[in-house]
C-alpha cells in the first residue's frame, strides 16, 4: 500500500546534506524499511520521477497548509476560498520533467479536490480553532548521546499541544497497525515538540485522507509518546548511525519493493558496488 | 558478606517561563546473589528511570507567560527603598506591560529570549536585512501567539520565522533560511 506522508519537499537540503549531518523521521523510516533504498536515496541521491500519487499528496499538503495558516492568521479559510489555492498549485507545482499521468490528469485532479473537500467538511478540527503551530521546523541536538541532531517539520499542532500529521493513502488504513507503522515519525515529532516547548504533547492524531472512489477520512487519535517509545526511537537512531558509519547497506526484499523507486538499481546491486 | 547496591536516578527538565523541575528516586537493596551485580544494576536503573519518567510528567504549577512581569516591572522602576521615585516612571496603572527593547533600555531581562540563540539571530537578521520595523514583528508575535517575540518558545519562534519569511523574506530565503 502506498502512503504519502504529506511532508513538504525537503529534498532541497537533503541533497546538500550527508546522512550523518542530521537525522529525520523520513531518514529513519527509510533506513528501517530498506538500507539499500536508503543508500540510493540519501547517499547516492539518485533522482526519482514524481509519481501522480506523490504529486497529489504534495498538492493536498499545500492546500491543508494554507487552510491551517489562514486559521492561524484569523483569515477566511472556508472551502470556497481554497479552490483557487488548489488550482494555482496544481499548475505551478508541476515538475519540469513532467508527470506520467497516463492520460488521467483531469481524473486525478478531480479526485484530489474531492478528497480535500471531503476532508474540510468532515474534519474534527473546528474552523474557528486557532492552531498552536503550523508547518514548524523543529530541531533537537543529541550531542550528549553522540548522535547527530534530529530535525523535522510538524504539519500542525492543535490547541493544547495535539500533534497532527496528514497523510494521503489509496487504501483505508488498518486501525490496528497504524500506530505501529507511524511510530518512528510520531515519536520524532513528540521528541521535537517537547524540546521546542519544554512540555509533553497532549496527544497525537493521524488524519488519513483516503483516495477511494468515494473519498474517506480516517482520524486516528493516539496517546502521547510513552517512555518505552522514546527508548525505541533512541535505539533506532543509534542503529542508524552505527549502520551508516559501517556503510551497512543491504536490501530488505518485501512487499514494499513493488512500489520502490529503486527496484531496477536494487536488482543490479552487487555487494560493495555503488 | 552482604553486598549492598545503591541506585539513584535524577532528571531535571526545562519548563516554560525559564523554570524547570527535577525529581530523583533512590533505592538501596541487598543482593542475595553476588554473581549478578550487573543484571541487578540494570534492573534497578530501568525501574528508577521508569518511576522518574512517569512522575516527572506531572509538572504541577508552571509559571504563565505573565508570571513575575508585573512585579518585575514595578521593581525595576522603583527607587530601591520601596517607594516610587515620584517621577511617574513606575507602572502605576497596575497593568502588565510588554516592552519592546529598542536598545535604549536594559533591565537585565531585555536580552533574554526563550527560543534558541540560532532562532533569535535569524529573527534579528530577517528584521535587519528586510528593514522591518521591530514593532511590526512584535505586533505579529502578539497577534499570532498572544505575547512578544522574546517570550516565544522554540516552536512558536519557528512559526514566526516562517511567517516573516513568507511576508518579507525574499532576501533571506535564498540564504540560510529557517528550514534547516
Amino acid at each position: 500500500m502506498s502512503v504519502a506522508t504529506l511532508a513538504p519537499p525537503v529534498q532541497a537540503y537533503d541533497r546538500q546534506s550527508g546522512p550523518l549531518d542530521y537525522l529525520s523521521a523520513s531518514r529513519l523510516k527509510t533506513w528501517a524499511d530498506c538500507r539499500l533504498k536508503f543508500y540510493f536515496k540519501y547517499v547516492e541521491r539518485l533522482p526519482t520521477a514524481t509519481s501522480p500519487a506523490l504529486f497529489v499528496g504534495q498538492i493536498v499538503h499545500q492546500v491543508l497548509q494554507q487552510w491551517n495558516l489562514r486559521r492561524w492568521r484569523g483569515e477566511a479559510a472556508d472551502i470556497e476560498t481554497l479552490w483557487p489555492v488548489f488550482s494555482e498549485h496544481w499548475i505551478q507545482d508541476q515538475p519540469d520533467d513532467g508527470i506520467d499521468w497516463k492520460g488521467k490528469e483531469d481524473e486525478q485532479k478531480e479526485k484530489a479536490w474531492n478528497m480535500l473537500e471531503h476532508y474540510l467538511k468532515q474534519t474534527p478540527i473546528p474552523l474557528a480553532e486557532k492552531p498552536e503551530a503550523v508547518e514548524v521546523v523543529v530541531e533537537r541536538d543529541f550531542v550528549a548521546a553522540g548522535l547527530p541532531p534530529l530535525k523535522g517539520v510538524i504539519d500542525l499542532v492543535r490547541q493544547g499541544g495535539r500533534i497532527v500529521d496528514f497523510k494521503t493513502t489509496a487504501q483505508t488504513p488498518n486501525v490496528k497497525q497504524v500506530a505501529h507503522l507511524n511510530e518512528i515519525q510520531l515519536s520524532c515529532y513528540a521528541v521535537l515538540y517537547r524540546e521546542a516547548t519544554g512540555h509533553p504533547e497532549s496527544g497525537m492524531e493521524l488524519h488519513h485522507l483516503v483516495k477511494t472512489k468515494t473519498p474517506k477520512l480516517v482520524v486516528t487519535p493516539l496517546s502521547p509518546m510513552a517512555p518505552e517509545q522514546g527508548r525505541r526511537l533512541m535505539a533506532m537512531m543509534e542503529s542508524y548511525v552505527q549502520g551508516v558509519e559501517a556503510e551497512d547497506y543491504v536490501p530488505s526484499p518485501g512487499l514494499h519493493c513493488s512500489y520502490c523507486d529503486f527496484f531496477d538499481q536494487c536488482r543490479a546491486w552487487k555487494r560493495g558496488a555503488a | 558478606m552482604a553486598i549492598k547496591l545503591i541506585g539513584n536516578y535524577a532528571k531535571r527538565l526545562g519548563l516554560p517561563g525559564y523554570s524547570s523541575h527535577q525529581f530523583s528516586v533512590s533505592v538501596e537493596t541487598e543482593l542475595s546473589d553476588s554473581g549478578d551485580i550487573q543484571g541487578e544494576a540494570a534492573r534497578i536503573y530501568q525501574l528508577l528511570q521508569d518511576a522518574v519518567d512517569r512522575e516527572i510528567q506531572e509538572t504541577g504549577f508552571v509559571p504563565g507567560d505573565e508570571y513575575g512581569l508585573r512585579n518585575g516591572n514595578e521593581r525595576s522602576h522603583a527607587n530601591g527603598n520601596g517607594t516610587s521615585n515620584g517621577n511617574g516612571d513606575h507602572n502605576g496603572n497596575g497593568r502588565t506591560q510588554y516592552r519592546i527593547d529598542n536598545g535604549n533600555e536594559s533591565n537585565g531581562q531585555s536580552d533574554r529570549w526563550a527560543c534558541s540563540d540560532k532562532q533569535k539571530t535569524f529573527i534579528e537578521k530577517l528584521i535587519e536585512e528586510n528593514k522591518i520595523d521591530p514593532a511590526t514583528v512584535e505586533q505579529i508575535s502578539h497577534d499570532r501567539f498572544g505575547f512578544g517575540m522574546r517570550q516565544l518558545n522554540k516552536l512558536q519562534a519557528s512559526g514566526l520565522i516562517s511567517e516573516l519569511l513568507e511576508v518579507y523574506g525574499k532576501k533571506s530565503r535564498n540564504g540560510k533560511g529557517g528550514r534547516q
